[in-house]
């Protein structure tokens, strides 16, 4: 399904909208006409290669050996419904030579005005509230707890594949030192990955090399501490789906 | 200091080093780019858009879900 994002194209800050292939159209649309339609299996492996779509296949892997089976299979759910997403973008963006051809509205400005607004506002703000008591109060690891968090996860990661909620100017410009963010990181996922392997077996922890769950486990064994981390899982989310 | 001192030491340094490095993208806007931005770089496109809400859900599965 081709998506469009608004893409701010010149310093100036003057905006138009770019039909969105995902990454599986890297080479030139030109180029990919004049070869003719991909086949279906050459897209999908291009799909393959990108760089989440592999991360999302590790994590799958990690998690469903350390024991925790359904995130292992709704990242390899996600991961799936990427590819075949970019294998179907490649294929029409083939087909019909340009990458602007498909091209549709931008995504949908909701941005409300006035009082209605902030009724909208004030509406969620109550929900997720009420979201963060309600759960808070399920045990960790229960099936309740469970179904409440995989369905609000499903139901972000379906409203993000819609595109941002809001229009956004974006700068085509690449970043300069992004790359210490990604140091931070890395240097992060190397320690939990560090302490998760030296525990005595995958699924017990060890006192000597925590990991991040193991740190907040007391935290998380309160109603206050599970409902107040909740709420910030909660507002963290919403940030993301709004960019 | 014990093996557990040491990683507890490890986790807070990547720890500042994110929020320092947040407050110098803030303070110094253009050296470096703040972490919004760079989710917003990432995000651009639909597969880094559903990649980084995907990394979101699963730290809330990791640590409710059973």
């Amino acid at each position: 399904m081709a998506k469009s994002v608004p893409v701010n194209l010149s310093a100036e800050g003057s905006f138009c909208v770019v039909t969105d292939v995902g990454e599986a159209a890297q080479n030139p649309p030109v180029a990919q006409a004049s070869t003719g339609s991909p086949s279906l299996g050459r897209a999908a492996a291009a799909g393959l290669r990108q760089p989440i779509v592999a991360i999302l296949l590790l994590i799958a892997l990690f998690t469903a050996v350390s024991g925790k089976p359904l995130d292992g299979f709704l990242m390899l759910a996600v991961a799936t419904l990427l590819i075949f997403d970019a294998a179907r973008s490649r294929r029409q963006v083939s087909l019909t030579g340009s990458r602007n051809g498909a091209s549709v509205a931008a995504s949908a400005d909701n941005r409300r005005r006035g009082p209605r607004r902030l009724l909208v506002r004030a509406a969620w703000l109550a929900a997720a509230a009420l979201y963060c008591v309600v759960v808070g109060s399920f045990r960790r690891y229960s099936w309740p707890a469970t179904a409440s968090v995989v369905a609000l996860g499903c139901l972000m990661i379906a409203i993000g594949w819609q595109g941002p909620l809001a229009r956004r100017h974006r700068s085509g410009e690449p970043l300069r030192r992004a790359w210490l963010w990604a140091v931070v990181l890395v240097s992060g996922g190397l320690l939990e990955l560090g302490s998760l392997l030296q525990q005595p077996h995958l699924t017990t922890d060890s006192y000597a090399h925590p990991t991040i769950s193991a740190l907040t486990d007391s935290v998380l064994a309160s109603f206050p501490g599970r409902s107040a981390v909740l709420g910030g899982w909660l507002l963290t989310g919403w940030y993301l789906v709004s960019r | 200091m014990s093996s557990r001192d040491a990683t507890i030491i490890g986790y807070l340094s990547v720890l500042t080093a994110a929020i320092s490095l947040q407050a110098v993208a803030v303070r110094r806007r253009g050296r470096l780019p703040s972490l919004g931005q760079v989710l917003s770089h990432v995000m651009q496109s639909r597969t880094g858009r559903v990649g980084v809400i995907v990394a979101w859900a699963w730290i809330g599965l990791h640590f409710f879900a059973r």
